[in-house]
């Protein structure tokens, strides 16, 4: 039976399950259902943001059952992620990340309950990026998985059969999509979240919505850009001159067809920074100087 | 851990489910209702019958019952036990049938590989993998037994099948489906305690 390569392998996942499985906390920040985290530095835990309803009276349960407070050290919608300061921690950090091909097999673990560690079997269904899922949310790269999501496993690891994770997982992204954050974007949001306490993104101040362009005023393919229909008040929009009614076509050349076309272009890099945008008022293409603004 | 090729592990997983179908059986009741159940080791069991576990509620109303082996074979069988709590039944059937091998459910691993099969929708031997998603315990109230939840496809008509492990050994009887994607197994050392217990009070027909 020893050389039984189905019991190898059966052994090798659950090793993998035990061994993450001491790196992950129970998350109490929301009624009811409690939800994960990653331990990944002594006294920090990576989690999904969405998961976090309150900001006080957070508490992390520990592998062995200790349960302790955590308080929020920064937190990031848009990319569904958020970082935990977990004093007297002491439980084994996540290892290093494993690189996520289509087909490799995923074991999806968290620890939604004090009754222990949970696990669902599947594979790396695609790798992809960027998706955007409405309300701001943003991700640059992503991993999909056909792993069943429990509840409470948000906030949990997405593992190869060797325990090594490829990202954390979350449902926080909608559609009944089952993805794991990749390991190296996480961590370097959770660094920006440490340093920091948000991400930079940037800003304009501006309510628009999506209109198709008069023929005359086609170029390069583009059919549709943003109508203007809100200006806020001492926003970095009304500072550099846009008005109700203006249609947005490109931010520094980059065509702005829809909302993630504008999410895309306002990235944290440009925050402080002037940029030419390029817009259709009273028929007539103009272009503005705007100092883009950081997200409030 | 050099783990052996994908085709020989898929191999692997082949040979345990042809193995393990011998031992599982559909269960009809009544009109069309189809249940799973598993030919389990009899040594305790009088006379050549042969001892059938499945769940209580797959038989607990019916009126005829009856077994159809993996080769087509058809028995009646008897009700000889049941327990609605632990949704445990026992059937007798008058024939010699090989039993499954019983495997440790005390020493389950989360994470550890899992697979049925079953008659799910009336489908015969239909089988479906996963893992040992998580161990439970039942509430005070239900003796605070242990139960087992797996990622395992399961459907209606699973029901009283086995779960089993990377050995093809039974390690569970699957019991119920939560929230359409979290099955529920009764660990096999449980079923075996009842069963024992059953026929050490009453020996069977």
């Amino acid at each position: 039976m020893s050389d039984n390569p189905l019991l190898a392998l059966s052994r090798a996942m659950a090793d993998a399950v035990e061994m993450i499985g001491k790196s992950l906390v129970m998350v109490n920040g929301r009624p009811r259902q409690p939800a994960t985290g990653i331990a990944y530095e002594a006294d920090l835990v990576l989690t999904a943001d969405h998961v976090l309803e309150r900001e006080d009276k957070l508490t992390v349960q520990t592998y062995d059952g200790r349960v302790l407070n955590a308080q929020i050290v920064g937190r990031d919608a848009s990319t569904d992620l958020a970082v935990l300061r977990v004093s007297g921690l002491s439980v084994p950090v996540v290892g290093p990340a494993a690189q996520a091909r289509v087909g490799q097999l995923a074991l999806a673990v968290a620890r939604p309950s004090p009754e222990g560690v949970m696990a669902s079997l599947g594979v790396v269904s695609k790798v992809g990026g960027p998706l955007r899922a409405g309300r701001g949310t943003s991700l640059e790269r992503y991993i999909q998985t056909d792993a069943v999501p429990y509840p409470g496993f948000s906030g949990g690891a997405l593992v190869d059969a060797s325990g090594a994770p490829f990202g954390l997982f979350t449902t926080g992204f909608g559609r009944g999509l089952a993805i794991a954050i990749p390991m190296a974007l996480a961590l370097q949001v959770a660094q920006t979240l440490t340093r920091q306490g948000y991400v930079k993104r940037g800003y304009l101040g501006i309510i628009s919505q999506q209109v198709k362009l008069p023929p005359a005023q086609r170029s390069g393919g583009q059919e549709s850009g943003l109508l203007v229909v809100r200006v806020e008040e001492n926003s970095p929009a009304e500072r550099g001159g846009m008005l109700i009614g203006d249609i947005l076509l490109a931010v520094e050349e980059q065509p702005i067809r829809d909302a993630d076309d504008l999410i895309a272009a306002l990235s944290g890099d440009r925050v402080g920074k002037p940029v030419t945008v390029r817009i259709i008022r009273g028929g007539v293409l103009q272009t503005l100087t705007v100092v883009v603004g950081q997200k409030p | 851990m050099v783990l052996a090729s994908a085709i020989d592990t898929t191999q692997a997983l082949a040979g345990a489910v042809e193995r393990a179908k011998a031992s599982v059986v559909q269960v009809r009741v009544g009109r069309g209702g189809v249940g799973t159940g598993i030919i389990w080791p009899a040594s305790r069991a009088a006379g050549q019958s042969s001892l059938i576990l499945t769940n209580a509620h797959v038989v607990i109303f019916a009126g005829d019952v009856d077994i159809v082996t993996a080769d087509g074979r058809i028995f009646g069988a008897a009700l000889l036990a049941s327990d609605g709590m632990l949704d445990l039944a026992l059937l007798g059937v008058n024939a010699a049938l090989p039993a499954a091998e019983v495997g440790d459910s005390q020493r389950l691993r989360v994470g550890e590989l899992a697979f049925a099969i079953g008659n799910p929708w009336g489908q015969a031997n239909v089988v479906t993998a996963g893992v040992i998603s998580g161990l439970g315990r039942l509430p005070q109230s239900m003796r605070n037994l242990p139960y087992i939840r797996t990622d395992v496809r399961l459907a209606p008509g699973n029901s009283g099948g086995p779960l089993l492990n990377a050995g093809g050994q039974v390690i569970g009887i699957n019991a119920m489906i939560l929230g359409g994607d979290l099955g529920i197994a009764i660990p096999s050392h449980i079923a075996d305690a009842w069963l024992a217990e059953r026929l050490g009070r009453a020996p069977a027909r």
